[in-house]
């Protein structure tokens, strides 16, 4: 692994990074504490769950939140900063929509690997729903090109419904194959005591039938097929190998890290000339009798940034055969169609077959690729600043097995899984990446 | 103003004016409070000891003054039923919506020449919107979708106006101009051409389960949008009927 990394990166680029746990306040449509509060709590479940952590060790706070619409107030990273106390230290924001909390925990990451810092606290929150529900998605929505995709009545469950449509018209995926993912991630959620799935649901499961009984919102997009809106925090440390050892016996190394792009406005994929020819065997799997655009991968059907991410991040980990050798994903997906095409993009199967994946039940609990066993975006919670350090502390717990202790239930809880994947991105696929996360 | 500015044409000022009564009332000042009763604590669902949390009403309400840029000239376009786009001269490529660089990235941000369109296009893509952000509930339901301009090679988003049931991708559209104009994309529609059948591989028309669900939610709008609006069925239905 050492000796991959050193080939890739050189000398200096040589010391590992790894989460060392973690703590976080539940989710749920609405809370009432602050954020600051919200955080300060989980922060104080990070600082129990590692008993050797004085907080004046940590360097650096990093902090991650989407929106200064959502809450009439900018610059709250200071505000939970200066809660918890932890002045005198550097630390700033990154935004970029929903790929906040991935690149806030790939910074830290960047940090303590570059040599710069040992030891970072990793702060995520998004509180959203001080304003009514269609006003949370208009304030979503201006994360899109509001001059062009916005004004036509466009938000981000229409966006991401249209690049669905066309990957459904393509490829042939079914609403049947939208509401096994939908069924799958929310019977996976009441299993996880801090899903707001289980607070809204309760614990029995559902099925297919109850998902074509629930809403269409943007054909082909049911409700539940939707990410959900969430307030929550988390709170992440990550730290250096010299000191990992101080603080857990159960690091969770970070061993691949890719990042990706594709365009602002996803009508302008068709022509996007950053990636003609750059994925050949994509551009050929093409049905008969529809026009190709310019640039026939990812077009308006994939998610190019993911690919571009995942190459890098197999590349550094040694991964070959992403389905054998990764044990399960937490994926940024926030309508289930995203999911269905990142099995594809992040290459578990060739391009078209996600739905071949799902109906296979490769995905499911049980399955070769246990995707979303937390619930997710749709059926855990969406946090937009938290989400991604929700997601990576759940794949902290699995691989520590800690499952059974954390949650009351070890239905969740994999045997002795060793590697995990996650995404994360922002807009419709404008901006993300893929961390892989390694035992050892 | 900086000296050099000058304003050509003025019909937005008066707009300040108006303004100033939402922006008075949506001054950050406090309208309003409830008590509410909710759990507390970072735990498990059903862990959290009840609190009671003061939780205060306060607007903001904002007025923007928006340039266009360089892209202008498209929007002052539809002023002028025109639809504009532009083509790099380094690799022909042709955008709508317009870019004024070309991003080919061989063609190191060309700029590039402005072309009129043909009022034809072809849907890529679209959803069908059953439930919207605030601005527009009003129109639900309303199909968004993203249609390639004829002679371009990108997808400009645009509404169809069409029986939510009766849009495919494929379908030929025609460009239409609102008679009363903004200046924005809301100014143009699309209205699929006569004579064209829903082909069979259309992914929405295939089962036929997808067409009795979508009759379904489509009632529930309209119940929606009577019982927010006033809006009865056959007025929301007339949209698309009238245009065809």
């Amino acid at each position: 692994m050492l000796g991959r990394a050193r080939e890739l990166f050189g000398g200096e680029w040589m010391r590992r990074v790894a989460v060392l746990g973690g703590g976080l306040y539940r989710p749920d449509r609405v809370r009432y504490e602050v954020a600051e509060e919200g955080v300060a709590m989980a922060y104080r479940q990070m600082l129990e769950a590692i008993p050797n952590l004085d907080p004046m060790d940590i360097d650096f706070v990093q902090s991650s939140y989407f929106s200064d619409h959502l809450n009439q107030q900018l610059c709250m990273a200071w505000i939970v900063q200066d809660y918890i106390g932890l002045h005198r230290k550097g630390g700033f924001r990154v935004e970029a929509g929903g790929s906040t909390p991935l690149d806030a925990l790939i910074n830290a990451y960047f940090l303590i690997k570059s040599g710069h810092y040992n030891l970072i606290a990793v702060l995520g929150w998004e509180w959203m729903s001080e304003v009514d529900t269609a006003t949370t998605n208009e304030f979503i929505a201006s994360a899109s090109d509001t001059d062009w995709d916005f004004t036509v009545g466009g938000y981000y469950n229409g966006y991401y419904a249209a690049l669905e449509t066309r990957h459904m018209q393509l490829y042939g995926e079914s609403i049947e194959d939208l509401g096994r993912i939908a069924v799958k991630n929310r019977n996976n959620a009441v299993h996880n005591p801090y899903s707001q799935w289980r607070s809204e649901h309760g614990t029995s499961y559902v099925t297919l039938d109850d998902y074509y009984n629930d809403r269409i919102i943007a054909w082909p997009y049911r409700r539940w097929n939707c990410a959900l809106i969430s307030e929550g925090a988390c709170c992440l440390l990550l730290g250096s190998e010299e000191v990992a050892g101080r603080y857990t016996d159960h690091p969770m190394w970070i061993t691949g890290v890719g990042l990706g792009t594709d365009s602002m406005r996803p009508g302008d994929r068709l022509a996007n000339w950053a990636y003609h020819g750059a994925h050949k065997g994509d551009e050929k799997i093409y049905p008969e009798g529809f026009p190709k655009p310019l640039t026939p991968y990812p077009e308006m059907a994939n998610f190019g940034f993911a690919r571009e991410a995942a190459r890098q991040a197999y590349a550094q980990a040694g991964i070959t055969d992403p389905v054998k050798q990764i044990d399960f994903c937490e994926l940024f997906a926030p309508y289930d169609g995203v999911e269905l095409c990142l099995y594809e993009d992040l290459m578990f199967c060739p391009r078209g077959e996600g739905k071949t994946l799902v109906r296979q039940g490769v995905t499911e609990r049980g399955g070769d690729l246990p995707c979303q066993l937390s619930g997710g975006l749709t059926a855990f919670a969406h946090p937009v600043g938290a989400t991604s350090l929700l997601q990576t502390l759940f794949c902290y717990w699995q691989l520590a097995g800690l499952i059974p202790e954390k949650f009351g239930d070890p239905t969740l809880q994999l045997a002795n899984p060793r590697r995990a994947l996650m995404t994360g991105h922002g807009g419709t696929g404008c901006q993300g990446g893929v961390i892989i996360y390694s035992k050892d | 103003m900086p000296e050099e500015v000058k304003v050509i044409e003025d019909k937005a000022s008066h707009i300040v004016g108006e303004w100033e009564e939402y922006a008075r009332k949506g001054n950050w000042t406090v309208k309003g409070y409830q008590i509410v009763e909710a759990p507390s604590g970072p735990g498990k669902v059903g862990e959290g000891k009840k609190e009671q949390y003061m939780v205060i009403y306060r607007p903001h309400g904002v007025l923007y003054h928006h340039s266009y840029g360089l892209v202008s000239k498209f929007f002052k376009g539809l002023l002028d039923n025109k639809l504009l786009g532009t083509r790099c001269p380094e690799c022909q490529t042709v955008y709508c919506p317009p870019r004024v660089h070309c991003w080919n990235p061989r063609c190191k941000a060309a700029e590039t020449e402005w072309l009129e369109l043909p009022l034809r296009g072809t849907v890529h893509t679209f959803s069908v919107m059953l439930f919207s952000a605030d601005a527009f509930l009003e129109q639900l339901p309303f199909v968004l979708g993203y249609v390639q301009i004829d002679e371009t090679h990108t997808a400009l988003p645009i509404q169809v106006i069409t029986a939510p049931t009766e849009v495919f991708i494929g379908q030929r559209v025609e460009i239409r101009f609102r008679d009363k104009r903004n200046g924005d994309l809301m100014d143009i529609y699309a209205v699929p051409l006569p004579g064209q059948s829903i082909p069979e591989y259309s992914c929405l028309h295939m089962d036929k389960k997808n067409l009795q669900d979508m009759e379904r939610d489509l009632e529930n709008t309209y119940s929606f949008l009577e019982k927010k609006f006033g809006l009865k069925k056959e007025q929301v239905q007339r949209r698309w009927q009238e245009v065809k």
